[in-house]
C-alpha cells in the first residue's frame, strides 16, 4: 500500500472536515441546536394536552347563585363560562382552586397569634381538640360564650348559625352585607324589584360596581338602559356608577342621609305623603323641623332646585326606587340613612320595594351588629366561616386582641388576616371540588381539604347538644336548609329616640372641623373589591396605574384641594384621623373627587393574605370612623375626618 | 367541495359599548385565564405588565373641572388594524417585523407567533395603541397555577412579544369541529372570544364585520361608534379621502360605542394639551 | 508572554496606567452585566412596553451614524481621489469597523431572544421584488454585508503589521487589496446609503401609526446626518488620540480637509432638517391628528430640538469659512459641536419619540437606564477605545507616520 504523506493526510482530513461541516450546517442541525438551546435555557413549558370536556358547576357558597360551565382538559379546569355573567368572586375561583398557598391540611398554631407559625395536624386531631374544648365549655354552662362570624348568607353559614345557636349562643354575625345591616333597622332586608322600577335614586349605592346582588344588578342595569329607566346617583366621587348615571348629584362627603331627609321633607310637606312604620309622625316632625330643603342644599352642596327637581321626578315615577347602602362590595350605612331612604320608598308607595325576611336566618344575635360585638362583646370560642373581620372591620385591631385570649377556629381555603390569629385552621374546599346539590365535583379535592358544610356536620356530631341538628350526612343536601322569604312591610319603627344618636354622629362628622379639615371616603377598584380579590395574581393585572402603581397606593385628591394643601402628583402623604395614622399613600390629582375629600381604595394593606396580597398599600379601616350605630350595631365607616399628617 | 375552494369571507371585528361597560374587569380575568398570562407576585409595574387586555381608566380631567368630570373604563386589546384597504390589510406592526413573527391573516386577524419572535420590539414601537406586550421577565406559573394553563395557547419564553389574537385558538377549534362534523365551508364556523364570553353586561360584541346580519356589523354602523384616538373618522369626507390617498392609517377593527360627548372628546387629541 | 507584559507595564506612563485600569474595569463590568442580561433577561433594564427601546438603541443609532464617516471618507478618497485623506483612512476604517461591530453587540443585548437572531436571515420579511417589507430586514442584511466590507477593508491594516508583512504572500495580498480597495469603498457607499437611511431614519419614518416619527424625509435625512456627523467624528478620534499621546498621528491638513467636507455637508443637513421640520409641523403631524409641538413635553421637550439646531449652526459657522476652520481650537469646537448635534438628534428621536403620549389621557413618560444598561453601554465604549489603542500601538494605523519615522 502506498504510504500516505503527511501533506496528503492533512489535505484529505482537511477536505473531510470541510465536507462534514458543510453537510452538518446544511442539514439544519446547528439551527435545530440553536432552537433546542433556546428551549432548554428558557425552561419552556409544554402544557399537557388531553380530552376536552365541559361540565356544569354551581357555587352553593355564592350568595348570588352563580352557575358556571367549566372547560376541562383532562383533569384540569381551565376556563369558566356563564350565561348570566359571574360575580367577581366566582370569576377568580379558578385562581383560588389552584392557588399555590391553598391550605393542604388542618393547621394548628405553634407560635404566637399572628406570627404565622402553624403545623399540619390530622383532621382527627384537630376536630378532637376542638370538640373537647367545646364540650367542656358547654358542660361549664358557658355555651353563650361561643360565637361565629360568617362571610355571607350561604348554606354553610346557615348551618354554622344553627350549630352555634343550638350550642347555646346567640352570637352569630354576618360580615358587612346589606341584609345584616338593614334587618336590625327595618325588621327585615330590602328587596328591590329592579326590573319593575322606572326611576332609580341611589344614595351612594355604587350599583354597577359590586353593590348588592352583583349579578342581578348588572342584568338590571342593561335592562334599565333598554327600557330608558333614569338613574340618578348621589355620591361624592364620580365613580363609574356616577358617570353612567343619567344624573350625578355631587354631594359633600357623608351627607347622603341629609339629602334623603331633604327629599323626604319636600315630599311630606308639599305632597302631603305618609309612610308606613311606627313613629312616622315623630320622624316626619323631626325631618320637617331640622331639614328644610334650604339647609339640606347648603349641607350637601347641591342646589335647592336640583333637590326639588329630583324629588319631583321621584314622586312622578310610577315605581321609583330609593336605594341606601353606600359603596360597592363593601357597603356601609347608618340607621338614620337606611330609615331616611326607605322612608322615600314608603312615602310614594312604590311597588318595586319590599322588606323581607328569610326564615333560615334571624339576625337575632346578642348585639345587633358585628362591630358592637367586637367592641363590647366577649367570647371564649370563635368560629370564622371564611370571614375576615380582622381586615374588614374598623375594629380589626381590637378583635385581634380578643382573639388572642380566645380559642379560634377558622374555615377557609387560603390564609387570611383573621385566620392568622386562629388556633386551628380547617382547610375548606372550593365548589369545584365539593360539587353542589345538582352537580358532581369538577375536580378531585385538594389534599385534605373538606367542604365547609361537611366540616360543620362532623363537628356537630361530636358535640352532645348538637348531635342531631342536621338530618343529612352530606353537606350537599344542605340546600334543604335554605329558608323562605316573606315580606314584612311596615312592621318596623322609625325608632326616633335611638336614631337621634345616629343623626348626631352624622352631623358631627359633616360639621366644620379645623383639626381634621378633610374627609376620607372609600372607593373600590374593580375585582379588588373590599379586599378579597388581592390574593389572585390575575386581579393584579386589572388594576389601573392611577390606583396602585409600582407598589404605591394612590389616593385621589381634587386638584383645587391639591393646590390648597400643596399636594403635587405622586407626593407621599400620611393620613391621620382621630383614631390614628396610616401611610404612606401617594397623591393622584383628579377632579372626579369633590373638594376637601380624599378617596382611598379599599382592599389593600393585608397583613396575611398570601404573597400576592401582602405588603401592598395600607388598610384605611384602621383609621376610619368607628362610632357604633345604635340600631345597626355597626360603625358607619364611610366618611372619616382626616388631616394630612 | 374542498376547503380550498371557498374563499375566506370573514372579517373579524369587535364593538365595545362603553356606556354598558361597568369596568368590572372580568374580561381581563377571563383573557388572562384563557391565554396563560404569566403570574408575578407584584404586577404593579404597569409598563412592564404582561396582559393582553388592558382596562384603561379614562377621565376627562383634561377638559373639565369638578363636578363635570366623569370616569369610564376602556378595555383595550390589539385593535386588529387593517390599514386603508381591507382587501390588502397592512397593519402598522406587521410590515416591520424582521422575522415575520406577526402576520395578518385573510380573516383580518393579526397573528403573533411567539416562538418565532426574536424580541426586537420593533412592532411594539410601531403600535399606536400600546397593545403589544413584551415578556421582560421569564413567565412564571407558581405551583398549582400550572394546572389551569390552556393547552391551546403556547407558553411564551422571556424576551418575546405577545398580544391578543382575538382568541384565534378558539377560531381554530371551531373550524376543526366544523370539519369534523362534515361542514367544509370555512365561512360557517363562528366562535366567541374569552372576553366577550365573560362580560356580564354584554358590552363586548365580537363577530364578522362583513356579515350584515351580525350584531357587530350593525353596531359599528351606528353613530355611537368610533375608534380609539382616531385621526380621520371625524374629518369631513373630502379631507379624509385626500389623506387616504397619500398615507396609510391604522384603521382598527375594534370599535367603541359611546353616547357620551365627553368620552368622544377624550378619544381625540386636543390642541395645546 | 510574561516578559512582554512586564515590559509593557514598565514602559507605560502613570496616566496611561490609570486610563487602562479604568477601561479594563469598565470591560469587566460589561462582562458582569452581559451575563446578567443574557442570562436573566431584559427585565433588568428600564425599558418597558411604552418605552420599548433605550440606551442600547441610542448607542446603535449613534454608532451607526458616526460610523458613517467611514464610508464617506472612503468615498472621497477612492472615488473623488482626495489624496489628502490618505493618512486618516486606516483609522476611519478601523473606527467604522468598531462602530458596526459594537452595533451588533448592542443589538445582541437588545434582542429578547438573541439566540434566535439568525431568524432575521432565515425568515426575512421581504415585500414585493427587492424591497424589504421591514426596515429591520433591510438593516440585518445591509449591515451584515457592510460589516463584511469593513472587515475586508481592515484586513490590509492587520496584514501590514511589521511581523506579518515580512511574509511574501501576505505582502502580495495586502498590495492587491490596496489596489482594489475602491471597489470596497464603492460597495460600502452603496450599502451605506441604504442602511444609514434605514437604521437612522427609515425605521422610524415608516411607522405610520406613530405621528411622532412618521415622515418620508427621515430616511434621507439620516444619510446626510451620518455623512456630516461621521466625518467630524473621524477627525476627532485620531485628534484626541494624538493630543493624549503627544504625537501627530494625522497631519493637520488632513483634518482640515475632512472637516471642510463635514462642514459643507452640515449646511445641507441643516437646510434639509429645517425643511423636514416645516413639513412635519404643517403637514405630517396634523394629518395624524396631532399638533407637532404638543408632542414635545415631559423631560425631553423642545429644548432638545433647539439644542440640535444651535449646535448645527455652530458647526456650520466654525467649519466652513477657512478663517475659523484653519484655527485648531475652532476646528475642534466646530467638529465636536457637529458630532453632538447629530447625537442630540438621535437622542431626541428615541427619547422624545417614545415619551410622547399615545392616548389623550396619558402623559409624557420618561426613561432612566439602569446600572445594567449603563454598564453595558460604557463597557462597550471602553472596549472600543481599548481596541483602537491596541491598533494605534501595534498596527500601522497611520502608515505615513511609520514612513516618516523610518526616514
Amino acid at each position: 500500500m502506498k504510504k500516505i504523506e503527511r501533506k496528503d493526510f492533512l489535505k484529505i482530513s482537511g477536505g473531510a472536515l470541510a465536507g462534514g461541516l458543510t453537510g452538518w450546517v446544511f442539514s439544519g442541525a446547528p439551527f435545530l441546536g440553536f432552537q433546542m438551546s433556546v428551549e432548554w435555557t428558557q425552561d419552556q413549558q409544554v402544557v399537557p394536552k388531553g380530552l376536552e370536556k365541559f361540565v356544569s358547576a354551581a357555587n352553593d357558597a355564592c350568595p348570588f347563585g352563580c352557575n358556571v360551565r367549566v372547560r376541562k382538559i383532562g383533569e384540569r379546569a381551565l376556563q369558566l363560562q356563564s350565561d348570566k355573567g359571574l360575580c367577581p368572586s366566582c370569576q377568580t375561583s379558578l385562581q383560588l382552586l389552584y392557588h399555590p398557598e391553598r391550605i393542604k391540611s388542618p393547621l394548628k398554631r405553634t407560635g404566637a397569634k399572628g406570627s404565622g407559625k402553624f403545623e399540619p395536624v390530622s383532621w382527627d386531631q384537630a376536630l378532637k381538640d376542638i370538640s373537647t374544648r367545646l364540650n367542656s365549655l358547654l358542660s361549664e354552662g358557658k355555651g353563650s360564650t361561643i360565637a361565629a362570624i360568617n362571610k355571607n348568607e350561604s348554606l354553610s353559614s346557615i348551618m354554622m348559625d344553627q350549630f352555634v345557636s343550638t350550642a347555646g349562643s346567640k352570637n352569630v354575625y354576618y360580615e358587612a352585607g346589606l341584609k345584616s345591616l338593614e334587618t336590625p333597622v327595618l325588621n327585615g332586608y330590602i328587596d328591590y324589584d329592579f326590573n319593575k322600577a322606572d326611576y332609580i335614586l341611589s344614595f351612594g349605592a355604587r350599583l354597577i360596581e359590586g353593590w348588592g346582588n352583583i349579578s342581578d344588578v348588572r342584568q338590571s342595569y342593561v335592562n334599565w338602559k333598554e327600557r330608558g329607566v333614569k338613574l340618578v346617583h348621589a355620591d361624592t366621587i364620580s365613580t363609574r356608577t356616577a358617570s353612567a348615571a343619567d344624573r350625578w348629584l355631587p354631594l359633600k362627603p357623608g351627607t347622603e342621609a341629609v339629602l334623603a331627609f331633604g327629599i323626604a321633607n319636600y315630599l311630606i310637606t308639599s305632597k302631603r305623603l305618609n309612610s308606613s312604620g311606627a313613629e312616622f309622625g315623630r320622624w316626619a316632625q323631626m325631618i320637617i323641623n331640622n331639614y328644610p330643603v334650604s339647609k339640606v342644599a347648603s349641607v350637601t352642596g347641591l342646589g335647592e332646585d336640583q333637590i326639588k327637581e329630583t324629588a319631583e321626578e321621584f314622586y312622578k315615577a310610577k315605581n321609583p326606587v330609593a336605594i341606601a347602602g353606600k359603596g360597592g362590595i363593601g357597603t356601609s350605612a347608618s340607621s338614620a340613612e337606611i330609615l331616611g331612604v326607605y322612608c322615600l320608598n314608603s312615602l310614594v308607595k312604590t311597588k318595586a320595594v319590599e322588606i323581607k325576611r328569610n326564615s333560615a336566618i334571624s339576625y337575632n344575635a346578642e348585639f345587633s351588629g358585628l362591630d358592637a360585638f367586637i367592641k363590647d362583646g366577649a367570647f371564649n370560642m370563635l368560629f370564622l366561616n371564611n370571614s375576615n373581620p380582622v381586615y374588614k372591620s374598623v375594629f380589626g385591631d381590637e378583635l385581634k386582641k380578643k382573639m388572642e385570649n380566645a380559642f379560634v377556629v377558622s374555615l377557609n381555603p387560603i390564609m387570611n388576616d383573621s385566620a392568622a390569629f386562629a388556633d386551628y385552621i380547617l382547610p375548606s374546599m372550593t365548589y369545584f371540588e365539593s360539587g353542589s346539590s345538582d352537580n358532581k365535583p369538577v375536580v378531585k379535592s385538594f389534599e385534605e381539604s373538606k367542604d365547609a358544610r361537611d366540616i360543620i356536620i362532623t363537628l356537630a356530631k361530636m358535640i352532645d347538644k348538637t348531635k342531631n341538628i342536621f338530618p343529612f350526612e352530606s353537606g350537599l343536601k344542605a340546600n334543604t336548609l335554605a329558608g323562605r322569604e316573606t315580606a314584612t312591610n311596615g312592621s318596623f319603627s322609625y325608632n326616633t329616640d335611638k336614631v337621634k344618636e345616629s343623626i348626631e354622629t352624622l352631623e358631627k362628622n359633616i360639621a366644620q372641623n379645623n383639626e381634621f379639615p378633610l374627609t376620607l371616603i372609600p372607593m373600590e377598584i374593580p375585582m379588588v373589591g373590599d379586599g378579597d380579590g388581592l390574593a389572585f395574581p390575575y386581579v393584579h393585572k386589572t388594576i389601573d396605574p392611577s390606583h396602585y402603581y409600582k407598589e404605591k397606593l394612590l389616593v385621589q385628591v381634587n386638584r383645587e384641594t391639591g393646590k390648597k394643601y400643596g399636594l403635587s402628583e405622586n407626593k407621599s402623604i400620611v393620613l391621620q384621623s382621630a383614631r390614628g395614622k396610616i401611610g404612606k399613600v401617594y397623591v393622584h390629582l383628579t377632579d372626579t373627587v369633590a373638594p376637601d375629600t380624599i378617596a382611598i381604595p379599599l382592599g389593600f394593606g393585608h397583613e396575611s393574605y398570601t404573597r400576592y396580597g401582602n405588603k401592598k398599600g395600607v388598610n384605611p379601616k384602621k383609621i376610619m370612623s368607628s362610632e357604633i350605630d345604635p340600631l345597626t350595631g355597626r360603625a358607619d365607616w364611610w366618611s372619616t375626618r382626616v388631616k394630612i399628617g | 367541495m374542498t376547503v380550498k375552494d371557498v374563499a375566506m369571507k370573514r372579517r373579524w371585528g369587535m364593538a365595545i359599548d362603553l356606556d354598558k361597560c361597568t369596568g368590572c374587569g372580568q374580561c381581563a380575568i377571563a383573557c388572562s385565564q384563557e391565554n396563560n398570562m404569566p403570574i408575578f407576585e407584584d404586577d404593579s409595574d404597569v409598563p412592564k405588565r404582561v396582559a393582553f387586555l388592558e382596562l384603561m381608566k379614562v377621565t376627562n380631567d383634561r377638559d373639565a373641572k369638578f363636578p363635570d368630570v366623569r370616569a369610564a373604563f376602556i378595555p383595550k386589546m390589539c385593535q386588529m388594524c387593517e390599514g386603508n384597504d381591507p382587501k390588502n390589510p397592512d397593519p402598522p406592526c406587521v410590515s416591520v417585523c424582521p422575522v415575520v413573527a406577526t402576520d395578518v391573516g385573510d380573516d383580518g386577524v393579526v397573528s403573533q407567533i411567539w416562538s418565532r419572535c426574536i424580541g426586537c420590539r420593533y412592532c411594539q414601537a410601531a403600535c399606536p395603541y400600546e397593545a403589544r406586550v413584551f415578556n421582560w421577565w421569564k413567565p412564571k406559573y407558581e405551583g398549582n397555577f400550572k394546572n389551569s394553563l390552556n393547552s391551546d395557547v403556547s407558553v411564551a419564553s422571556r424576551g418575546t412579544i405577545v398580544k391578543c389574537t382575538f382568541c384565534s385558538h378558539r377560531w381554530k377549534q371551531a373550524r376543526d369541529e366544523s370539519v369534523a362534523n362534515g361542514n367544509l365551508d370555512i365561512n360557517a364556523p363562528v366562535y366567541k372570544t374569552a372576553c366577550q364570553e365573560a362580560c356580564p353586561v354584554g358590552a363586548i360584541v365580537f363577530g364578522d364585520l362583513d356579515d350584515p346580519k351580525s350584531e357587530v356589523a350593525k353596531l359599528v354602523a351606528s353613530d355611537k361608534a368610533l375608534r380609539l384616538t382616531n385621526s380621520i373618522d371625524d374629518l369631513p369626507e373630502d379631507k379624509r379621502k385626500a389623506f387616504l390617498k397619500i398615507k396609510q392609517f391604522p384603521n382598527p377593527k375594534v370599535y367603541y360605542l359611546t353616547s357620551q360627548k365627553w368620552l368622544r372628546d377624550m378619544m381625540r387629541f386636543e390642541k395645546n394639551s | 508572554m510574561i516578559e512582554f507584559i512586564k515590559n509593557f507595564y514598565n514602559d507605560t506612563s502613570k496616566n496611561m496606567k490609570i486610563a487602562l485600569a479604568i477601561l479594563l474595569t469598565l470591560v469587566v463590568i460589561f462582562g458582569i452585566f452581559a451575563i446578567q442580561i443574557l442570562g436573566w433577561g431584559l427585565g433588568y433594564t428600564d425599558m418597558d412596553n411604552n418605552f420599548a427601546w433605550g440606551a442600547w438603541i441610542i448607542g446603535d443609532l449613534g454608532l451607526v451614524a458616526l460610523g458613517g464617516g467611514a464610508f464617506t471618507t472612503g468615498y472621497f478618497l477612492y472615488i473623488f481621489r482626495v489624496d489628502r485623506l490618505k493618512p486618516i483612512i486606516n483609522s476611519t476604517v478601523l473606527i467604522g469597523f468598531l462602530c458596526y461591530l459594537f452595533t451588533f453587540v448592542f443589538l445582541l443585548f437588545d434582542l429578547g431572544q438573541p439566540i434566535r437572531a439568525w431568524f432575521g436571515f432565515a425568515y426575512p420579511n421581504w415585500g414585493k421584488g427587492v424591497y424589504p417589507a421591514s426596515m429591520l430586514t433591510e438593516v440585518f442584511f445591509c449591515l451584515s454585508l457592510y460589516f463584511c466590507i469593513l472587515l475586508v477593508e481592515l484586513v490590509p491594516t492587520i496584514l501590514e503589521h511589521k511581523v506579518l508583512i515580512k511574509n511574501k504572500v501576505i505582502k502580495a495580498i495586502a498590495h492587491y487589496m490596496h489596489l482594489l480597495m475602491w471597489t470596497m469603498a464603492a460597495g460600502g457607499t452603496f450599502l451605506s446609503f441604504f442602511h444609514q437611511g434605514s437604521l437612522g431614519g427609515g425605521m422610524w419614518g415608516v411607522l405610520y401609526g406613530k405621528a411622532v416619527w412618521y415622515s418620508p424625509y427621515f430616511f434621507y435625512l439620516a444619510v446626510v446626518a451620518a455623512m456630516a456627523g461621521g466625518t467630524s467624528f473621524m477627525v476627532m478620534v485620531p485628534y484626541i488620540a494624538g493630543k493624549l499621546m503627544k504625537k501627530e498621528y494625522v497631519p493637520m491638513e488632513t483634518f482640515q480637509t475632512l472637516t471642510r467636507i463635514s462642514g459643507t455637508i452640515f449646511i445641507g443637513y441643516f437646510i434639509f432638517r429645517l425643511f423636514d421640520l416645516y413639513k412635519a409641523i404643517t403637514y405630517y403631524a396634523p394629518m395624524s391628528g396631532r399638533e407637532f409641538f404638543d408632542m414635545w413635553g415631559g423631560y425631553y421637550g423642545v429644548w432638545m430640538l433647539v439644542l440640535e439646531l444651535i449646535l448645527c449652526v455652530v458647526a456650520i459657522v466654525l467649519l466652513n469659512p477657512g478663517k475659523f476652520r484653519n484655527q485648531e481650537k475652532f476646528m475642534v469646537i466646530g467638529a465636536s459641536s457637529g458630532i453632538i448635534a447629530i447625537v442630540t438628534s438621535k437622542l431626541s428621536v428615541l427619547l422624545h419619540g417614545f415619551s410622547a403620549p399615545n392616548f389623550p389621557w396619558k402623559g409624557f413618560t420618561s426613561y432612566m437606564p439602569t446600572i445594567a444598561e449603563w454598564g453595558i453601554t460604557f463597557g462597550a465604549f471602553a472596549t472600543m477605545i481599548l481596541i483602537y489603542m491596541i491598533f494605534v500601538k501595534w498596527f500601522p494605523l497611520f502608515p505615513h507616520l511609520e514612513k516618516d519615522e523610518h526616514n
